[in-house]
């Protein structure tokens, strides 16, 4: 095993060229003009559909609504905090936090799992027709959310499943399976998607890293395990922390399993809760539970980005 | 700071202040109560758009426009209210980009006037006079009770009844039922022979108050300075508790409504029977299509035998919406869409309205038989269950909440989770809360 562990970091470092050291106080920008024209249509666009957003959402969650009388005129005020204090006070929220956290505790693993086993079998010179399999494990992810959801519904369905045999007796969308049944649809669908970006990592690891491994002794499954799972690490947690956010954000798959299935209900996910929120309407509200719920997931995923980190370094 | 960094920077403040003005002249809206004193015609060319989601829509629009080249309508259809097109309403309001009309359900009318969204209609041309025109309490929905307030035209209104398989009764000698307690009776029945009498919807929460309606409940009262909410008045317990003893005995299915899943049950005969408003005439019919002409229609249940009582689901009203800049051909044309004759038997036709306007309840077209109800003239009974509706049932200003949180309880309590009074006990809460949230009277 120290052999093994010691290989990895090891070669690459050997092949890597000297780094030329960076000069202190840079020398004149060539061309500023080229930069700005370069740089100004995306922080155009970066403003228009990223901050701005964000930031008037923040403004939102800022306000509270007054009025007089039962069909009084409504005006936004300041408010403070008090949006935030509710949002804390919404048991159905952190349910719905809590949910979406067990379903990322299990859901995230296994597609990651399956997308790291994929790609390596990809990968490894022992299977045939490489080309079809890529394509073949990648089209889920083309087919649209909505539209797998949607499918998946009509199978998992009692009545209309094409295996209604199966489905007749267990009822994958009851309340004590139907999240199960959605981290399936979800896992369909993003396997291809996690598998082509650790396969096109493999993809660049040098093929003499492979022949001296060879050389050495090593069988595919201790390279694998050696040298392409070390060096595809980075991928992995790319992988993963978009998993994640996707994860905290679900959306689409329950919002269209609500009309499936009598146990999803309109506080799931927290996004649906954000959304139920904004159709009250109350926007401000809505904003608040945003706001909150884009922090988590900042957190969470600079979090596990730390984490990882740390276990790199060691 | 170099020279270039400070010149990007100042491009990207530059950017995103332009893009926040933008933000901030595009959703200044209007003020909400629009004044009834002025609703004046405007000159030349107009053009106004109108939002619904009434099959066949197009076809009466396109009549109106043939007739009116300088008032052109153009229309854009999308799922029912509830199902999605509230809540862009409600955010097209917000952005200050709403339509001009919008279909609106009288239930959800007071969720549109709270947020401002309502034009009053009382001072455009004809509007006031109308009022005879229309079924009393449909024109009750849409002036909240109030004097020189009009904030929508009537359309349709949906006495409830029961469809009912004519034939599958007939064949397995089960009395059609006429009082609840009959009708518990027949599920029994129907259940022995391997059917359900019906599908109980956790979702259409509105027809659960139509049966609370006819049960001689309500939900809200409006005083003029508090709302009362009333979700656990003894006639919502009374419903409450007799559907969750069917649920309870596995006489009643419980798929999610308005699904595949349950059209399927309609359409192979897993359901009997229905009760529902006059427009659910056309939900069966797309639906169940390979049921036709064996479907007839009774007049609901009743509590007590003997007695005569109607709830009502959904009928809509055209609304215009705040900021419109036509408010005065905009009612010109809710008008004609909802009292003329050509218009009204147009949307009975294909989307079985049942019309809220009282010339238009002696239509030829609402005599006739229809014959995917085996002939029967259909339309007889709902006009007794019309004529039986009480006026007096009151909608809160925040039905879309109330839906949302009394469906999750009843999804709860059909997995056997809670039950439906314990639903309606949080729907209570919530909505007590909701409406604090937004700053709205109510009483504890």
């Amino acid at each position: 095993m120290s052999a093994t562990v010691d290989l990895a970091p090891t070669v690459p470092r050997a092949d890597a060229p000297p780094r030329p050291t960076k000069p202190r106080g840079r020398a004149r920008v060539q061309h500023p003009l080229a930069i700005v024209i370069f740089v100004v249509p995306f922080g155009i666009l970066f403003s228009l559909f990223y901050l701005v957003p964000i930031g008037y959402a923040i403004y939102q969650s800022l306000l509270v609504i007054e009025r007089e009388g039962t069909f009084g005129e409504a005006r936004e005020v300041f408010g403070g905090l008090t949006q935030y204090v509710l949002v804390f006070q919404n048991g159905p929220f952190w349910e719905s936090i809590a949910r979406v956290l067990t379903f990322g505790a299990v859901q995230v693993p296994i597609m990651l799992g399956l997308a790291l086993l994929f790609a390596l079998l990809l990968d490894s010179p022992l299977l045939r027709g490489k080309r079809f399999f890529r394509l073949a494990f990648f089209v889920p992810y083309a087919v649209p959310g909505v539209i797998a959801a949607i499918m998946w519904g009509f199978l998992y369905s009692p009545s209309l499943s094409p295996f209604s045999a199966v489905t007749s007796n267990i009822n994958f969308l009851s309340a004590d399976l139907v999240l199960w049944a959605i981290a399936n649809v979800v896992t369909w669908v993003f396997v291809g998607y996690n598998m082509l970006i650790i396969y096109s990592s493999l993809l660049a690891i040098p093929a003499e890293l492979y022949e001296a491994a060879r050389l050495d002794g090593a069988g595919q499954l201790r390279i694998a395990w050696a040298i392409k799972i070390p060096l595809i690490l980075p991928a992995i947690t790319l992988t993963a922390i978009f998993s994640i956010i996707g994860t905290l954000q679900l959306l689409a798959e329950p919002q269209v399993f609500r009309s499936f299935s009598s146990a999803v209900t309109s506080t799931f996910t927290p996004n649906l809760t954000v959304y139920s929120t904004s159709s009250i309407p109350n926007f401000n509200l809505a904003a608040a539970f945003s706001v909150v719920l884009a922090l988590a997931t900042f957190i969470l995923s600079f979090a596990f980005l730390k984490f990882t980190q740390r276990k790199d370094e060691k | 700071m170099s020279r270039t960094k400070r010149a990007v920077v100042v491009a990207l403040l530059t950017a995103s202040t332009v893009a926040l003005v933008g933000c901030s002249t595009g959703g200044s809206s209007a003020s909400g109560d629009a004044d009834a004193a002025s609703c004046e015609p405007s000159t030349g060319q107009v053009d106004l758009t109108f939002t619904s989601w009434i099959p066949g829509i197009e076809d009466v629009v396109d009549v109106w426009n043939e007739a009116n080249p300088d008032i052109q309508v153009a229309v854009q259809t999308g799922p029912n209210g509830n199902g999605g097109t509230y809540q862009n309403f409600f955010n097209q309001l917000k952005a200050g980009n709403a339509p001009d009309l919008g279909q609106i359900e009288y239930d959800a009318l007071p969720n549109f006037r709270v947020q401002n969204g309502l034009t009053n209609l009382a001072a455009c041309d004809g509007v006031l006079d109308a009022q005879n025109d229309f079924v009393d309490w449909t024109w009750g929905q849409v002036n909240f009770g109030e004097d020189d307030a009009v904030y929508a035209i009537p359309q349709d209104s949906g006495p409830m009844a029961m469809f009912y398989r004519s034939d599958l009764f007939a064949a397995n000698n089960i009395a059609v039922p006429t009082t609840w307690a009959e009708y518990a009776v027949a599920a029994e029945q129907v259940r022995a022979t391997g059917s359900y009498i019906t599908n109980f919807s956790q979702s259409d929460i509105n027809q659960f108050a139509g049966l609370v309606w006819q049960a001689g409940g309500t939900w809200f009262e409006n005083d003029g300075t508090d709302w009362t909410v009333d979700l656990t008045s003894d006639a919502s317990v009374t419903v409450a508790d007799y559907w969750q003893d069917l649920i309870d005995r596995d006489l009643v299915s419980t798929n999610p409504p308005w699904t595949t899943e349950w059209d399927n049950a309609y359409n192979t005969g897993a359901a009997w029977t229905w009760t529902s408003a006059a427009w659910g005439a056309n939900s069966i019919a797309s639906g169940a299509p390979d049921t036709a002409g064996k479907w007839s229609v009774a007049p609901s249940p009743q509590w007590q035998a003997g007695d005569d009582a109607s709830g009502n689901w959904g009928g809509s009203s055209t609304a215009v919406f705040t900021g419109s800049e036509h408010p005065f051909e905009a009612a010109q044309f809710a008008l004609w869409l909802n009292t003329s004759e050509e218009s009204l038997t147009m949307l009975n036709e294909s989307a079985n309205l049942y019309p809220a306007a009282t010339d238009g309840l002696t239509l030829p077209v609402l005599q006739e038989g229809v014959e995917f109800y085996g002939g029967q003239a259909i339309y007889d009974v709902f006009a007794d269950a019309s004529s039986t509706v009480s006026p007096d049932f009151v909608w809160g200003p925040t039905m879309t909440q109330t839906y949302n949180d009394v469906s999750d309880g009843f999804k709860a309590a059909v997995t056997g989770q809670g039950t439906l009074l314990e639903a309606l006990t949080s729907g209570q809460t919530s909505t007590i809360d909701a409406l604090k949230a937004q700053s709205i009277p109510v009483k504890e």
